[in-house]
């Protein structure tokens, strides 16, 4: 179970030639992923360790059925990348790559959820963008579709996690899986100002996930992403969701690496963050390590 | 990147906007040179890429060109929060009272994942504050990164801000900065006072524009505009081994990391330890030794920093790869400050090993961040 990916899915790796893309995609493979093609324009027809290389998305979706796509494109061609995918009717796409101009983000975002809407009118299932410069997503146990370390992953349970970090997805699910609860899906929506996913576009996929219990959203300063998901919990989540926000300590005004994570006048400071959650009923862990008692004292209730 | 007032007017003049005229001065003769050109009372204005100058004393009105000589003289060469004025903007000066000032910005919004137009009547004034005290003075509307601002939302937004003028005109300029925005990356662009005169013709007169770092790549013939000296010294030695970095005030721990949550949850770590971060570090993924060297070269040359705390989570990074980095600094002198880490994930125990081998009482690692960051914190308010 668990949302996005799983067992059946079927992934193509956009730039799996390139030193990133083919790491992870053995990676991938590795942790039992079912990756059925790699996708480089210019080397169509090659094999890359047992993969087919098409030259488009769109050949390699009529060759295989990938319902997936996965990412790795330098920062200057990624929102391209995104927008063949999702002409070629691609469902998933998940854009891994760091530092894609911020006005191609919101262009690609634009068109995609266009894309989606005309999609589902039609009948269709929709495109759904996750990232950019996130870590991607793994169902545990079923299909890793990112970059994160396979060894962390080794407990599939039943705790749904959600971040905007890449590292503290790591220490998140590591931490879990150290206590023996595990995760169902984990899922990166990138720490960038304009994504594809959001906190409140994933909390509904696992409030109807017959697989999760409860579900961990790691949060940091800027941006009101994580106000929205308060909101959005408060009206519909029956399901337990515990929070933590990194860069409470961090100064306004500057920005700590994610583009994203930076404070401008009163939006997106650690008070209305922690102000939201109180307000939503869902606890906020000071530290990482209390994430997991407060797990566990939401599914005791 | 950010822009100087006088590099913003520059690119927004390009763009057709009505920008006040004036030229950049680097000695007081300069700068009373410029004065007796207009021929009327001029404004002396630093140009440093920090906010409040104007409180700091760095932007004085000048009646006659003396005066404009003298205060080029105090200007020039002054210190604002750390950061040594080596330019001035001289321009002629307004006669506010004999007119309007507002505000127009254009900001990367994640919330509406584009644009957004900021409009307020309250112009002249930090806006922030505007924001924070009343915020229903702010008029705020999502720009369609695809066509940009259209003149019809322009005037709706104008008129909605209650602006007075020629509405044409002032929605003309709001549709130039729309352009200037996405044309040029911006991460946020505002003109602020834009002034509006008797007649009702717009003209900016300061202005904030700051650039996406990852689309400088197209941006080429700016990338000359960066004024190094401008910047913090190790800010600049910072963005040439490509770290993430962020000098913070009043500090004594160094703190580095791969991965910029991490990082900055190492910073709210040190704090919650009773120290305080002297700045912010992401080494990022799959760092080698040497990057990890430089890291700690880097960081170590921070008079301020009595401590390093060395967060590593190792996914891509391996753990290895980071305690040679540290081991090597120490081996070549650089290293002479505690350092306290926590390294987990991939290679652990290979890293153990050869800090086990070095057996150095500034080097030790521990197995969880918290009493990482509690130790480096006692070294560093010994």
């Amino acid at each position: 179970m668990g949302i996005l990916v799983n067992k059946d899915s079927k992934v193509i790796v956009q730039g799996m030639t390139g030193r990133e893309g083919a790491s992870h995609s053995r990676a991938m493979k590795e942790f039992g992923t079912q990756v059925v093609a790699g996708v480089t324009p210019g080397k169509g027809g090659m094999d890359f360790e047992g993969w087919p290389i098409y030259n488009s998305v769109a050949e390699a979706k009529k060759a295989t059925g990938a319902n997936v796509s996965i990412i790795f494109v330098p920062p200057a061609g990624a929102a391209d990348a995104v927008l063949e995918a999702a002409h070629a009717g691609i469902p998933l796409v998940i854009l891994i790559t760091e530092g894609v101009p911020t006005v191609d983000m919101m262009k690609a975002v634009q068109e995609v959820k266009l894309l989606d809407a005309q999609s589902r009118e039609a009948g269709g299932e929709g495109v759904r963008l996750i990232g950019g410069n996130c870590p991607g997503l793994v169902t545990n146990g079923e299909a890793k579709v990112g970059i994160m370390p396979n060894k962390i992953y080794t407990k599939p349970g039943r705790i749904g996690l959600i971040s905007r970090s890449g590292t503290l997805t790591y220490e998140a699910a590591k931490l879990l899986n150290d206590a023996g609860m595990g995760t169902s899906t984990t899922v990166g929506i990138g720490g960038d100002p304009v994504i594809g996913t959001t906190f409140a576009d994933v909390l509904p996929m696992f409030e109807a996930d017959d697989g999760t219990d409860a579900i961990v959203v790691i949060g940091e300063i800027g941006g009101a992403d994580e106000e929205a998901a308060a909101e959005y919990i408060k009206n519909n989540m029956k399901k337990p969701v515990v929070a933590f926000i990194s860069g409470r300590s961090a100064p306004a005004g500057k920005r700590m690496g994610h583009a994203g994570a930076i404070i401008m006048g009163n939006v997106g400071t650690p008070e209305s963050k922690l102000a939201a959650f109180k307000d939503a009923n869902v606890p906020v862990a000071d530290t990482m390590p209390e994430i997991i008692d407060l797990v566990k004292a939401a599914l005791n209730k | 990147m950010k822009l100087h007032e006088y590099q913003g007017k520059e690119i927004l003049r390009q763009f057709g906007v009505n920008v006040q005229e004036g030229r950049v001065a680097t000695t007081p003769d300069e700068v009373r040179q410029i004065a007796r050109d207009y021929g009327d009372a001029v404004v002396v204005k630093a140009q440093v890429h920090v906010g409040g100058r104007g409180k700091a004393g760095g932007v004085k009105f000048s009646p006659t060109p003396d005066k404009a000589f003298e205060n080029g003289e105090k200007i020039l060469g002054m210190d604002i929060k750390g950061l040594t004025v080596n330019k001035v903007l001289v321009t002629k000066a307004v006669d506010i009272d004999a007119g309007v000032e507002y505000y127009i910005g254009m900001i990367v919004d994640r919330n509406v994942q584009s644009f957004t137009l900021m409009a307020s009547a309250e112009g002249g004034v930090d806006i922030e504050e505007v924001a924070a005290e009343t915020p229903e003075k702010i008029v705020h509307y999502r720009v369609d990164p695809v066509t940009g601002l259209r003149p019809y939302e322009a005037r709706a937004v104008a008129i909605q801000a209650g602006f007075k003028g020629n509405l044409n005109k002032i929605a003309d300029m709001m549709v130039k900065l729309s352009q200037a925005a996405l044309e040029r990356d911006a991460v946020l662009v505002e003109i602020n006072p834009l002034f509006v005169d008797a007649s009702g013709t717009p003209l900016a007169l300061d202005t904030k524009f700051e650039i996406d770092d990852n689309a400088m790549y197209r941006h080429k013939d700016l990338a000359d505009w960066r004024e190094l000296e401008a910047e913090h010294p190790l800010e600049i030695e910072a963005s040439k081994y490509g770290f993430a970095y962020v000098k913070l005030d009043d500090g004594n721990v160094g703190v580095l990391g791969n991965g910029a949550g991490i990082v900055m949850t190492s910073l709210d770590v040190v704090n919650r330890a009773g120290a305080k971060p002297a700045n912010f570090l992401d080494i990022g993924g799959g760092a080698k030794a040497e990057i990890v060297y430089n890291a700690v070269k880097l960081v170590s040359k921070d008079t301020d920093v009595k401590a390093i705390f060395i967060n590593i989570f190792g996914g891509i990074t391996r753990a290895d790869e980071v305690a040679k980095g540290v081991i090597q600094a120490l081996k070549d002198g650089i290293l002479t400050k505690p350092v306290r880490m926590r390294i987990a994930g991939t290679a652990e125990e290979e890293a153990k090993a050869l800090l086990a081998e070095v057996n150095s009482p500034l080097i030790q690692m521990f197995p969880n961040m918290f009493d990482a960051a509690a130790e480096a914190a006692k070294e560093a308010n010994k």
